[in-house]
């Protein structure tokens, strides 16, 4: 019984820690793809991670300063050579994980000529930071998921996009629709 | 004979010492010799070349043990960073291309 009790207390605290659990369909998934990336980095990590990042390196300047809130940071990215190789409801699990009032969707792009879908969820938080932050990219032949846990500024997360050696992304304004 | 003598002669006379003085004073000079014996022991065996060997075997196998575990600690925490960065670094693209996406369909962050 007080087994019982502290596998379950672990698995709860671990739970916890990630905020979102990354689901076990995307294990048989990298054995799938052509190309995966898992990245695991809980706090302990981070902290050893952050020690090595210079200071006088404006990308690590900013990461270590992006990091310090950070409780854990999660990726998994996996490249299929065809199409189909993962299923709608491999990215129902997640997102099933993502919902109101803890989380709520601040981005939703579904291209059904392309077959892409772009999400980006905020964990609401009391203060001015965000309190977390998942991305889901599904591609036909690419699904990447980011899941960052601990508090974000603003800031930081404007510093994440065009940051980090990679070119920001500025389109022309389409003319033809009003913002949302 | 005159006073001085007498007095010298009853001070200087032959006392007999207590009963069992000589053997405390000979157990005494003995247990002295055994602690001395046993220190002079470890510095001789210190002085040979067993021990000697056997202490900077010790001392090489601490230094090595140290510096393996520095060099673990530092390439996991090199690894760490490389970690970090490459997360950021998908982040990043990801919220690029998200971006990227909003515009293209007309209702950009950017307006906001």
């Amino acid at each position: 019984m007080r087994i019982a009790i502290v596998v379950l207390a672990a698995t709860l605290g671990t739970a916890w820690a990630q905020d979102i659990k990354m689901p076990p369909a995307f294990d048989k998934l990298a054995a799938k793809a052509e190309e995966s990336v898992d990245v695991t980095l809980d706090s302990g990590m981070l902290q050893l991670g952050g020690k090595f990042l210079s200071d006088k390196d404006a990308d690590e300047a900013k990461a270590k300063k992006l990091i310090g809130g950070l409780k854990g940071i999660y990726v998994r990215s996996f490249e299929f050579a065809k199409e189909g190789e993962y299923s709608a409801a491999d990215v129902d699990a997640l997102r099933s994980q993502l919902q109101p009032p803890v989380w709520s969707r601040v981005v939703g792009v579904t291209s059904k000529k392309g077959g892409e879908i772009t999400e980006v969820y905020f964990k609401t938080s009391n203060g001015a930071q965000i309190g977390g932050l998942v991305v889901i990219d599904a591609e036909p032949k690419e699904l990447t998921v980011v899941s960052i846990s601990g508090a974000i500024s603003p800031e930081d997360l404007a510093d994440l996009g065009g940051q980090f050696g990679i070119p920001k992304v500025e389109l022309p304004k389409s003319k033809g629709k009003e913002a949302k | 004979m005159s006073r001085l003598d007498d007095a010298l002669r009853e001070a200087l006379r032959r006392e007999e010492p207590p009963e069992g003085f000589a053997g405390r004073v000979m157990a005494r000079i003995e247990a002295r010799k055994e602690r001395a014996g046993a220190w002079d022991g470890l510095m001789a065996a210190w002085r040979g070349p067993r021990l000697r060997w056997a202490g900077a075997l010790a001392g090489a196998v601490l230094l090595i043990g140290t510096a393996a575990y520095q060099e673990t600690q530092r390439a996991e925490g090199e690894q760490a960073k490389r970690q970090v960065m490459l997360a950021l670094r998908i982040t990043g693209a990801k919220l690029d291309l998200a971006r990227a996406r909003i515009q293209r369909v007309g209702y950009g962050l950017g307006d906001r």
